[in-house]
């Protein structure tokens, strides 16, 4: 993978509801109308989130009649996008949890 | 290409209250694991219970802000994995902002990835010290 290529990668992945749509994604492919009445923002927010993904490199889109299904992109880069999704996201939990012992709640 | 997470925060706590909240297993059952046993020297063990997983690992590297007192900085690092997934190291790094606030650098990396592309078998190593050897290699 090449600079550019990564920095479109890492650059995708620091939006948190970007990865929870990949991590989403990695156990089902859908379309974005499916991904937005599981999560709690609109359509519209979805798809735009689907394009960086897919800009990066992360999805691939197939047609499914008129609307269009989005899944992962294969292995290998898959492996190591997955594990940076759930990684990172564990992390976020994790540091949020951490502030809060410290009274930040705001960081929460 | 090794897998890597990069976090970055500030706390409002000095240097060696947030020491004490990535080293002391009481504080680390507060946010980092359920059950915490950190064995605090280069190569100690470690063992981290969260949820119903459980993470095997190793102490890297250990350095307390009070050891480092020109510039207060402080270094934990370990490694961990699940019993059949290929292990990550985690480095915690402390810097002081200020005598209240501090800087905490979190960063997880899959390194040994890459062996098990070329087909060296890392998983299910459990609780074997896996790390050093491969480090080593």
């Amino acid at each position: 993978m090449d600079d550019e290529r990564a920095g479109a990668v890492f650059g995708a992945l620091a939006d948190p509801m970007r990865r929870r749509l990949l991590t989403t994604l990695s156990e089902h492919p859908a379309t974005a109308t499916e991904l937005a009445t599981k999560l709690p923002i609109t359509r519209q927010a979805v798809a735009k989130h689907l394009s960086s993904l897919s800009d990066a490199g992360l999805l691939e889109r197939q047609r499914a009649g008129r609307d269009v299904r989005y899944h992962v992109t294969p292995a290998p880069l898959s492996n190591a996008v997955s594990w940076m999704a759930e990684v990172g996201g564990q992390w976020d939990d994790r540091l949020a949890r951490l502030a809060s012992t410290f009274g930040d709640q705001d960081r929460a | 290409m090794t897998d890597l997470i990069e976090r970055e925060l500030a706390l409002p706590a000095p240097a060696a209250d947030v020491w004490r909240a990535i080293t002391d297993p009481g504080w680390l059952t507060g946010w980092l694991a359920d059950e915490v046993e950190l064995e605090l020297r280069p190569g100690g063990d470690a063992r981290f219970l969260i949820g119903d997983e459980v993470r095997n690992g190793w102490v890297e590297e250990v350095s307390a802000p009070s050891e480092n007192l020109d510039r207060g900085t402080g270094c934990l690092a370990f490694w961990w994995a699940l019993d059949d997934e290929p292990a990550s190291r985690v480095e915690l790094i402390l810097t002081p902002i200020s005598e209240r606030e501090t800087h905490l650098r979190v960063v997880e990396t899959r390194p040994l990835e890459i062996l098990d592309l070329v087909g060296v078998p890392l998983r299910g190593h459990g609780s074997t010290r896996y790390g050093p050897a491969l480090v080593a290699a």
